[in-house]
């Protein structure tokens, strides 16, 4: 029997697992350094409240969430219906193409308006200021307890889709 | 006359060091971003996902290089690694399209208008992993110098 040959495979898989383990430490150290030189601007800390985000509110609230494409692609599909969650003075200040403004402080009023143009099944998108703002998550839950049931927040809301070059309209709602 | 078989691995380590090598450049420059796409995968506790955005890119630059310039125990370690991390990003990606998540990909770019994830970037990591996966079995069978039998 040859031990020798047996025990071939078992040396190099260690040596693999020592090599592995020096690049993980080479890329650990690395990355920790250059997060730590670069400008504090662009530096990460090495934790944040994630639990709080709101695409994780929205998650949790069972709310499903799209991005930039997505969104795009609803704002050019004339049935889905645009609403943005922000005040009236913003929405007058620039809104995305073919959105409703509906306040989030005044949905339960203000939602009457827009019933000749809503049902349950219509495919909404939902929008505010942008990741820091939470309107347009309210909205949505509030939406759902009105029975719709086609929901969907843009989390990017106006800031992202102004950074990427969309049209943006002014004036107040119709 | 040139042999097939060290061809088409000279060529795998240069096709996969060359995408991972490019892939981590938007992840270093912009990690906050990086941070974002990795936490829109729902996979990690939110306590691990900046650890992640800072450390990844810096792995796959680490094995690209390792891939690419190092010697044959350091590029069987790159491409072990390499083709783990593939398998992890595929399930991952497969996840998101079961879940209907429209994220992109978060692989080659950070940037907010990049394409929603789909069966192409399963194809492609496919590809990328039998690459990888075969330049791991040729650096680990292959002896690092002459047996005496």
């Amino acid at each position: 029997m040859n031990l020798a040959g047996s025990r071939l495979p078992l040396r190099r898989a260690a040596q693999l697992a020592l090599d592995s383990a020096m690049l993980l430490a080479v890329a650990g150290l690395l990355g920790s350094l250059v997060n730590t030189i670069r400008p504090e601007t662009t530096r990460l800390p090495w934790v944040s409240d994630w639990d709080r985000h709101i695409e994780t509110l929205a998650f949790r609230a069972g709310i499903p969430v799209t991005f930039l494409q997505g969104a795009r692609q609803r704002v050019g599909d004339a049935s889905t219906a645009i609403l943005d969650a922000r005040s009236s003075e913003e929405y007058a200040a620039g809104h995305l193409p073919r959105a409703l403004s509906l306040p989030v402080s005044d949905a339960d009023r203000r939602i009457l308006d827009y019933a000749h143009r809503l049902t349950p099944d219509t495919p909404i998108l939902v929008y505010c200021g942008g990741a820091d703002c939470d309107d347009a998550l309210e909205l949505a839950k509030r939406l759902r307890e009105f029975g719709f049931r086609d929901l969907t927040l843009y989390p990017g809301g106006l800031a992202e889709w102004r950074e990427y070059g969309g049209d943006i309209l002014e004036g107040a709602a119709p | 006359m040139i042999r097939a078989r060290p061809l088409f691995i000279w060529l795998a380590r240069l096709a996969v060091a060359a995408v991972f090598l490019g892939a981590c450049i938007a992840k270093i420059r912009d990690p906050e971003a990086f941070a974002l796409a990795t936490h829109r995968y729902r996979l990690l506790p939110g306590g691990l996902v900046n650890a992640v955005a800072i450390l990844m890119p810096w792995l796959e630059l680490t094995c690209g290089a390792a891939l690419l310039a190092g010697p044959r125990r350091g590029r069987a370690a790159a491409a072990f690694l390499l083709t783990a991390m593939l398998l992890v990003f595929t399930g991952a990606i497969s996840l998101n399209l079961i879940r209907g998540i429209e994220a992109s990909c978060g692989c080659f770019t950070t940037r907010a208008d990049a394409a929603v994830s789909d069966g192409w970037n399963l194809l492609r990591n496919g590809a990328l992993i039998w690459l990888s996966a075969a330049v791991f079995l040729d650096a680990f069978r292959k002896p690092a110098r002459p047996e005496i039998p």
